[in-house]
C-alpha cells in the first residue's frame, strides 16, 4: 500500500468516528429529545410537602379540646440533599443535633430514598434557628419548617374519646395516600375521623440547582386544614364523670384496705379502675365517657420517659374501657329478663302475673335438673327477700325469682318457648354485638348460647367443662353471670333503649364536623334496632328502676339517701359481678370475693335524658361503690354544680 | 479526491514566498472554536461562580489569557520551518521526559487523586499535554528516517512512546496513555507498518494491559468508570455525571435552549462543565445545530491537516501533520463520545473549547506546527 492509500484509509476511519458522533448527537437531540426534556425538567423542579394542620376537636358547646400550635422543626428534605455534600451534611447535623452520625446517615438515606422530608430536630430553640439560618451552606438540604403540632387542651379530660396521634405503622402504610412521615390518628376520634381531621398537605414547587439550593419558588398549593370536629361530649359532664370515677375508685381502694391500695398480682382484690359512660337515650349521643386512671394524650406528641410509659402501659390506661372493657353485667342484666317477662308473660312456676307476689324469695332454691340431679342455688342475700312479685324481685334484685324465669324457659324449651328466648331479648337490646359507635376498637361482648358453648367445647376444650349445655347455664345468663360479657357502653345503650320505648341507637361521640371551607357535615343519629315494647312495659320498668333507688327495699337506696333534690327523678339498677370467688388462697389464707361493682342510672325517670353506666373494676358491691359514684354524676345532671356532693359508701347490696 | 500532490513544475523562490500564507480553512475554524469556547466557558461557569460569591467572569478571564497565549504560540509555531522543527524535536522530546519526571517528584501537585501538574508562577502546567506533541514530533523524526519500516524501527517506536507513557501511567492518567496509543498506531500505519507488525503491537498492548490489571496497578476509579459504564449505571458518580450530561444534551433539542437557558449546565447539574464537559454546554444551549457545527469545524481542521500531510514537503512534516490530526480526532471522539454517554469517562478535554490553560496552549502549538506544514507545502497546480 502506498502512502496515499494509507492516508486515505486513515481519512476514512476518521470520517467514521465523526459519523458515529453525529449520529449519536442526532439520535438524542432530535429523535429522543422529549424524554430528555422531561428528565431535565424533573431534575430541577422539586416538590416539597407542607403538612396541613389537623382539624380542631371541640365539645358539644364548642369548648376547644384539641388544637395545634406551630413548632419549628429541622427537616432533611430528601429531594434537596445533593449527593456531593451528603457526607458533610451528616457530619454537620450530627454535631448540631448531638445525635450519632450513623443515625443521621440513616435519616438522610431515608429522606433521599423517599424524596420526602424527615424530621431531624423537633422543636428547635431560638439559638438553633439562628445558627441554621446563618450557616445555610453547611446544611444544604436541611430546612426549618413551621410544623403544626397537636396540642390537647386539658389533655386528661377525655383521652378515651379524643384519642391520640402517632406515626403510621406497617398496616397504616398500606392504605392509599399514607406516607411514613405523616401523622395519623391512632385512637379515639383522632383515628376514627382521621380522614376529615387530617386535611390535605400542600405542595411547594421549587426550582433548584444541582446542589439542592433553592433558586426560586415556582408555585404553591396551600395545605387544606382538616375539619373541626364537634363532639357530643359535654366537657362539664365529662369533668364531673372524671372526678366522680376518681373519687369512687379512691373510696373503693380505701374500703379494700385502709389507706388505699395499689393493684398488683399480690393484691388481686385491689380495685383496678373505674369506667363510666353518660348517654343520651333520646338519640344515642355520648355525653361523657371516661376511665380512670387516665392519661394525657399530649405525651404522644411530646414524648414521655420510658419509665413513665412503662407505668402507664402496665395500667392499660391507653384503652378505652367504656367500649373495650368487657364485664359480666351481673344484676344490671336482670332488666333483660324483666322486659321479656312482661312482654312474654314469663313468670316462675305457679306465678300468674307480674303483680302476683305469691312467690317467696327465700335464700335457697332447691330444684332438680331434667336429668334428675338435685340442685341447690343460693341468693346473694342469705335469708332472702320474702314474698315478691316481678317488681319487688327487681327492687331487691332477688336472684331466685329470675332463676325461676330461666328454669321456666329451659323446661318449656321443647314446647312453649324458644330455648334462646332470653338470649334473643338480650340481643335485641344490643348485647352480643358492637354498638357501632364511631370509635375504633369496640368490643362486642358475649351472650352465650348452646351453639356458642358447643363451639367453645370443640375449640378450647380445656377451658370449658365437658358436661353439656344445661338449664344452669341459662340461670347464669339471667343474672348476667357465667359467660355473659358486656361493655359499659352496651349496658348503657341497652338501658337507653329500654327506657326510651325500644329504640336501640347507634351511639355517637361526634355531633357534626365543620370542614375548612365551612361545610357542615351532620352526623345524624341512627337507630340500630327498634324493639317492639308495650308502653306499659316501659312505664313499669321506669317505675321499678325508680324504686331501686327510692323504694324501701331498693338496692341503691342508701347510695342515694343523701342525694338531695330530685332524687325521685332517678332510677337505676345495681350489679355485683363475681371476678374471683372467695375462699382459701394458695397459702391457706382466707380471702373474700372479688367483685366488679356496677350501676346503671337513668334520669329524669319520667322523661329520660341521661343514662349513666358505671363499672368499678374489682370495686366490690354495686350498691356500695358503683351506685354512689354514679349518683354524684346524676346530682350534677339534675341539680347542677351546686348539687354535687362527695362520693361516700353505700350499703353492701347486689 | 486526490490526497497526493502531483509535482508538475519546479519550485521557484518566488513561489515559495507566495505560498507562505495562512490556510484560512484551518485558521478560521480554529479561531471560531476558540471564540465559541470562550462563550461556552462563560455560560457554563458564570452561574456557578455567582453561587460561590465569586466574580462570574473569574473562570473565563483566566481562560481568555490562555487563549491569547495560545494564539501567539500558534502563530509562532506556524512560522517555524520544517527543518528547524525537526532539529528541535529530539530536544523537545527529552525536555518533556524531564518535565514528566518532575511531576512525580515533590515538585508536582496532586489534584483529584492524580499527580499531573507542576506549579509555574500562578499557573499549573500539565507536562503531559506537551508530551503528546513531543511524542508526535519524535515519532515523526523516527518514521521519516526509513521508507520501509523494519522490526528494528518498530522496537524503537515502542520504546520512544513507551517511556513517556510509562511516566504518565505513574501519575496516573489513563486517558493520555490511550492518546499515545492511538496517535502512534495511526502514525505507524501511515508510515508503512505491515499488518504483522501492527498485530504484534496490538498483541503486546493487550498483554501489557492484562498484566497491569493482574498486578493491580490500574487505579480503582478507572476500573469503576469502565464497569459503571458497562453496567448501564448504578448510581455511581461517574455514571451520574455522564447521565446528567446526556440529559443536558438531549434536552437541548434541535435548536438548543439558548445561552444561559440550559438548566442542566447553568444550574450545575453537569460537573466539570467548563472543562471536560464543555460540549454538554454546547449541546444543551445551542442544540443539534450548534453541536453539528462544532463537529463540522473539527472535521474541517482535520481535513486540512490531512491535506497538509498529503502535500508535505518532506516525510517528517507529513508525519507531524498526521500525528496532530490523529491527536485531534482522538480527543474529539473520546470527549464528545463521553458527553454523549457513548464511551466511558477518561478525562480528556475538548481541544480549543475546554477551559484548561496548558491544553489550549499545547493544542495550539500542535496545530501551529501542522499549519506550518501546509504553509511550506509542495505547490499545488491550481494555485
Amino acid at each position: 500500500m502506498s502512502f496515499g492509500w494509507r492516508l486515505g484509509a486513515v481519512a476514512l476511519s476518521f470520517s467514521l468516528l465523526f459519523g458515529v458522533l453525529a449520529l449519536r448527537l442526532w439520535s438524542i437531540q432530535v429523535t429522543a429529545t422529549a424524554d430528555y426534556e422531561d428528565a431535565a425538567e424533573s431534575n430541577l423542579v422539586k416538590f416539597v410537602e407542607t403538612p396541613a394542620p389537623r382539624g380542631q376537636i371541640r365539645d358539644v358547646n364548642g369548648v376547644l379540646l384539641a388544637d395545634n400550635r406551630n413548632a419549628r422543626v429541622a427537616v432533611i428534605e430528601g429531594a434537596l440533599v445533593p449527593r456531593q455534600s451528603e457526607d458533610q451534611l451528616v457530619r454537620n447535623l450530627a454535631a448540631f443535633s448531638g445525635r450519632p452520625a450513623s443515625e443521621i446517615r440513616d435519616l438522610v438515606d431515608e429522606a433521599r430514598r423517599r424524596g420526602d422530608r424527615v424530621e431531624v430536630v423537633h422543636e428547635l430553640t431560638e439559638d438553633q434557628v439562628v445558627f441554621l439560618a446563618e450557616h445555610p451552606e453547611e446544611f444544604v438540604g436541611v430546612r426549618i419548617v413551621e410544623t403544626p403540632v397537636r396540642v390537647y387542651v386539658n389533655g386528661e379530660l377525655a383521652p378515651d374519646v379524643i384519642g391520640y396521634i402517632g406515626r403510621p405503622n406497617a398496616d397504616d402504610l398500606e392504605k392509599p395516600g399514607i406516607k411514613p412521615t405523616d401523622v395519623l390518628g391512632k385512637a379515639g376520634v383522632e383515628r376514627q375521623y382521621d380522614g376529615v381531621i387530617r386535611g390535605e398537605s400542600g405542595r411547594i414547587k421549587y426550582r433548584i440547582n444541582a446542589r439542592g439550593e433553592i433558586l426560586d419558588q415556582l408555585g404553591e398549593q396551600l395545605p387544606a386544614p382538616g375539619g373541626t370536629v364537634f363532639l357530643t361530649i359535654d366537657s362539664e359532664v365529662q369533668e364531673v364523670l372524671n372526678s366522680s370515677l376518681g373519687q369512687g375508685l379512691q373510696l373503693a381502694r380505701e374500703l379494700h384496705r385502709e389507706g388505699g391500695c395499689v393493684p398488683s398480682d399480690e393484691d388481686p382484690g385491689c380495685p383496678v379502675r373505674a369506667v363510666g359512660v353518660v348517654l343520651d337515650p333520646s338519640d344515642g349521643s355520648v355525653v361523657a365517657m371516661s376511665s380512670v386512671p387516665a392519661f394525657d394524650p399530649n405525651i404522644f406528641v411530646e414524648g414521655v420517659s420510658a419509665d413513665e410509659w412503662e407505668r402507664l402501659n402496665a395500667q392499660a390506661v391507653f384503652n378505652n374501657f367504656a367500649i373495650q372493657g368487657v364485664y359480666a353485667p351481673a344484676s344490671t342484666f336482670k332488666t333483660v329478663a324483666y322486659m321479656a317477662a312482661l312482654e312474654e308473660a314469663l313468670f316462675p312456676q305457679d306465678v300468674g302475673s307480674a303483680d302476683d307476689n305469691s312467690y317467696v324469695c327465700d335464700g335457697l332454691l332447691e330444684f332438680r335438673f331434667n336429668d334428675g340431679s338435685p340442685q341447690l342455688y343460693r341468693d346473694w342475700l342469705e335469708n332472702g327477700h320474702g314474698n315478691v312479685d316481678l317488681h319487688g324481685a327487681l327492687h331487691a334484685s332477688c336472684d331466685l325469682y329470675f332463676w325461676e324465669i330461666a328454669l321456666k324457659i329451659w323446661n318449656g324449651r321443647n314446647s312453649e318457648f324458644d330455648q334462646d328466648l332470653l338470649q334473643q331479648w338480650a340481643r335485641r337490646f344490643g348485647f352480643d354485638k358492637s354498638s357501632g359507635i364511631d370509635l375504633p376498637f369496640e368490643r362486642s361482648g358475649l351472650i352465650p348460647d348452646q351453639e356458642w358453648f358447643e363451639e367453645a367445647q370443640r375449640e378450647t376444650p380445656l377451658l370449658v367443662r365437658d358436661t353439656p349445655w344445661a338449664g344452669g347455664d341459662v340461670m347464669n345468663i339471667v343474672i348476667g353471670q357465667g359467660s355473659v360479657l358486656a361493655t359499659p357502653l352496651q349496658l348503657a345503650n341497652a338501658y337507653a333503649a329500654m327506657v326510651n320505648g325500644g329504640t336501640v341507637w347507634q351511639p355517637r361521640v361526634v355531633h357534626h364536623v365543620v370542614t375548612a371551607d365551612g361545610t357542615m357535615l351532620e352526623n345524624t343519629p341512627l337507630a340500630a334496632n327498634q324493639v317492639a315494647l308495650q308502653d306499659r312495659t316501659v312505664a313499669l320498668l321506669r317505675r321499678d328502676l325508680q324504686q331501686v333507688v327510692n323504694g324501701p327495699a331498693g338496692t341503691a337506696r342508701t347510695a342515694f339517701a343523701n342525694f338531695g333534690p330530685n332524687v325521685e327523678q332517678v332510677g337505676g339498677k345495681t350489679g355485683t359481678g363475681e371476678v374471683i370467688k372467695g375462699g382459701l388462697g394458695q397459702e391457706g389464707e382466707l380471702h373474700g370475693d372479688v367483685d366488679n361493682a356496677l350501676f346503671v342510672g337513668v334520669a329524669p325517670i319520667s322523661n329520660p335524658k341521661y343514662v349513666v353506666a358505671v363499672v368499678v373494676e374489682r370495686g366490690g358491691s354495686g350498691g356500695r361503690i358503683a351506685a354512689p359514684t354514679a349518683a354524684r354524676v346524676l346530682q350534677f345532671l339534675l341539680n347542677g354544680p351546686e348539687g354535687v356532693t362527695d362520693v361516700f359508701a353505700g350499703e353492701e347490696a347486689d | 479526491m486526490a490526497l497526493t500532490a502531483r509535482r508538475t513544475e519546479p519550485v521557484t523562490i518566488l513561489q515559495r514566498e507566495r505560498t507562505l500564507r495562512p490556510d484560512l480553512f484551518l485558521v478560521l475554524p480554529y479561531l471560531a472554536l476558540a471564540a465559541l469556547g470562550i462563550v461556552m466557558v462563560y455560560t457554563a461557569s458564570a452561574p456557578r461562580n455567582e453561587l460561590l460569591d465569586l466574580d462570574p467572569a473569574t473562570t473565563v478571564r483566566r481562560h481568555v489569557i490562555f487563549v491569547l497565549i495560545g494564539f501567539a504560540v500558534f502563530i509562532a509555531s506556524s512560522l517555524i520551518g520544517g527543518r528547524t522543527l525537526r532539529s528541535l524535536s529530539i530536544p523537545i522530546y527529552l525536555a518533556s521526559l524531564v518535565a514528566l519526571g518532575l511531576v512525580l517528584t515533590p515538585l508536582g501537585r496532586e489534584l483529584k487523586g492524580a499527580q499531573r501538574w507542576i506549579q509555574v508562577g500562578p499557573f499549573q502546567l500539565q507536562p503531559s499535554e506537551f508530551a503528546k506533541i513531543a511524542v508526535i514530533l519524535a515519532l515523526a523524526v523516527l518514521l521519516s528516517t526509513a521508507t520501509r519500516l523494519r522490526w528494528f524501527h518498530i522496537g524503537r517506536s515502542v520504546l520512544l512512546v513507551g517511556v513517556p507513557a510509562g511516566l504518565i501511567f505513574l501519575q496516573p492518567d489513563l486517558g493520555t496513555m490511550l492518546v499515545f496509543a492511538f496517535v502512534s498506531v495511526i502514525m505507524l500505519f501511515v508510515g508503512g507498518t505491515t499488518v504483522r507488525q501492527l498485530a504484534f503491537i496490538g498483541l503486546a498492548a493487550i498483554v501489557m494491559a492484562v498484566a497491569l490489571f493482574q498486578v493491580g496497578a490500574i487505579q480503582e476509579y478507572q476500573i469503576v468508570r469502565v464497569t459503571s459504564f458497562l453496567d448501564g449505571g448504578g448510581g455511581d458518580d461517574a455514571d451520574y455525571n455522564q447521565l446528567q450530561s446526556e440529559i443536558a444534551i438531549g434536552s437541548g433539542g434541535f435548536f438548543g435552549k439558548g445561552l444561559f437557558g440550559g438548566t442542566q449546565t447553568n444550574l450545575s447539574f453537569v460537573p466539570e462543565q467548563s472543562s471536560d464537559f464543555i460540549f454538554t454546554a454546547v449541546g444543551e444551549q445551542l442544540g443539534f445545530l450548534g453541536g453539528a457545527i462544532v463537529l463540522g469545524l473539527y472535521a474541517m481542521i482535520v481535513w486540512r491537516l490531512l491535506i497538509a500531510a498529503a502535500n508535505g514537503r518532506e516525510r517528517f512534516s507529513q508525519f507531524v501533520a498526521i500525528g496532530i490530526a490523529a491527536l485531534l480526532v482522538f480527543h474529539v471522539f473520546v470527549n464528545v463520545g463521553m458527553t454523549l454517554r457513548l464511551i466511558p469517562v477518561t478525562g480528556l478535554p475538548l481541544p480549543f473549547l475546554s477551559a484548561g490553560g496548558t491544553f489550549f496552549i499545547a493544542m495550539s502549538l500542535g496545530l501551529g506546527v501542522a499549519h506550518s506544514v501546509w504553509m511550506r507545502r509542495s505547490p499545488v497546480p491550481d494555485e
